[in-house]
């Protein structure tokens, strides 16, 4: 059997405007989950650092619990059950026109599917994030903690200025990992009728039977982004203090 | 809060295994067959790919590690899309959706068990291997009388890791709508409408069960140095 390619039939008109949308979707929606899980991340090692034994509990159990569920069945969970028990009055608000509800692009993000598809990434990488963050600040040495002390830091002071940029700088390259990880499995979300890049792939398929040349070029997307994405995040990541000395001295 | 229950309890068959009396595994059954499947492919296959790159680090390694990135680097979905389009057209006929999945999970996993086997290569002592060869032994029996034994062991938790995420990564067949426990669930909550929370809570439990039990019996089961036995002895 020959394989004919057709690209026309992928790369214009109406299959195009789909592509490009579900690609800035797919972009809007991993920048909004990465924030949204970083600040998770942030909040809940704050809580097991200073909530006692009923904050250590219960960040363990969040950790616990998403890392050990897929990701596809929580998002099926927060789309089609969570989702339902909030307020109706929030959900007619989250339903109705708003002038602001419109990113670059035309991604429309005021929506059940959006938020709930952002939500959920961000929930599942804050699981893995808590853990990355948490053995880079172990591995700053003891003595960075005692000589901070010794100075009379206190223990925010402590926290903020001397362990938190070490610890982040040790865990950049896994954080960045669970970065690109959550742009990949945004592509989950098309389970629950997201109109993100793998959903309008898929449409193209219905559409007019070019499903190869449309997985072809999503194929090439993704890894185009997480090529890009991968370096300048690398790059803009926080670094030791005295490897940056030595590069500006050498 | 007790129909809640009933529509698990109702469809609690259904769940579980699926059509298994009509010879059509699906559920919790199916997804259970899935990952040992994908399991037992990928993890010999995962061995003999970091094997070798192992012993030849040149061309073959680098070819080894583009294809990982490739693998890594894009969506699971991908794969099973790719591999559902594509092994109908390599074999000429048509192979069952649960078939196509699988293999598609094992490809992936694969990737991952090289990785994960060729790190605990490359981090034992290199005496390991000197001593071998000293002693006569080819490179072939050196890899398997002597590096492998020491890197299964250590490498066990890191196994166990990707395990998980195997069992956790069969959901995805829900996009492709292979009966496996996320399809099922999301059949029944299609069907009966007004219980998503406790048909939902239900799916997550199960998995939950499964991966820390997993997780539990591995930790239980750890595979002795048996350099501390003879200590012991």
């Amino acid at each position: 059997m020959t394989l004919l390619l057709d690209w026309q039939g992928v790369l214009t008109g109406q299959p195009l405007q789909w592509i490009i949308s579900g690609f800035l979707t797919t972009l809007w929606v991993t920048v909004a989950g990465i924030l949204l899980a970083t600040i998770l991340a942030v909040l809940f090692l704050g809580l097991r650092t200073g909530g006692g034994r009923v904050g250590y509990a219960v960040v363990a159990a969040w950790v616990s619990l998403f890392r050990n569920t897929p990701l596809l069945v929580q998002l099926l969970f927060w789309y089609f059950a969570a989702w339902n028990l909030l307020p109706l009055t929030f959900r007619d608000f989250i339903n109705a026109d708003h002038p602001g509800a419109i990113l670059p692009g035309n991604v429309w993000w005021l929506t059940p599917e959006f938020i709930c598809s952002a939500w959920g990434l961000a929930v599942f990488t804050s699981a893995f994030l808590i853990e990355e963050i948490e053995s880079g600040l172990r591995a700053v040495a003891n003595g960075q903690r005692e000589a901070a002390v010794a100075q009379g830091f206190s223990t925010w002071r402590l926290f903020r200025l001397i362990l938190l940029p070490q610890g982040l700088a040790n865990a950049w390259q896994p954080i960045v990992g669970q970065y690109l990880n959550l742009m990949k499995l945004s592509s989950l979300a098309s389970g629950i009728g997201f109109a993100e890049l793998t959903y309008q792939v898929r449409q193209i398929e219905s559409y007019n039977a070019h499903a190869l040349e449309a997985f072809a070029v999503g194929t090439v997307l993704y890894l185009l982004t997480g090529v890009i994405a991968g370096a300048i995040l690398v790059r803009l990541g926080p670094k030791h203090a005295r490897t940056a000395t030595k590069k500006r001295m050498a | 809060m007790l129909e809640n229950l009933t529509v698990i309890t109702d469809n609690l068959d259904y769940l579980l295994w699926g059509r298994l009396a009509d010879g059509q595994p699906g559920g919790v059954v199916l997804t259970l067959l899935m990952a040992l499947g994908a399991a037992i492919l990928a993890l010999p296959g995962g061995v003999a790919l970091a094997c070798a790159a192992w012993r030849y680090p040149g061309i073959i390694r680098r070819v080894l590690f583009l294809w990982a990135e490739l693998i890594r680097g894009i969506p699971l979905i991908f794969v099973i899309f790719w591999l559902w389009y594509l092994l109908p057209m390599l074999t000429g006929s048509d192979l069952p959706g649960a078939v196509t999945v699988t293999l598609a999970l094992a490809w992936f996993t694969a990737a991952s068990v090289m990785h994960s086997v060729l790190a605990g290569l490359d981090a034992l002592p290199v005496g390991q291997y000197e001593a071998a060869q000293t002693q006569g032994f080819t490179a072939g029996q050196t890899l398997r009388l002597i590096l492998l034994p020491q890197v299964m062991r250590n490498v066990q938790p890191s196994l166990v890791g990707i395990f998980i995420s195997l069992l956790k990564d069969t959901s995805l067949a829900f996009i492709v709508n292979v009966p496996e426990l996320t399809t099922v669930a999301g059949q029944v909550n299609n069907r009966v409408q007004i219980y998503p929370t406790a048909i939902f809570i239900f799916t997550g439990v199960v998995y939950y069960l499964l991966c820390s039990g997993v997780g539990l019996v591995a930790k239980r089961w750890k595979p002795r140095d048996p350099r501390l036995s003879l200590a012991q002895r």
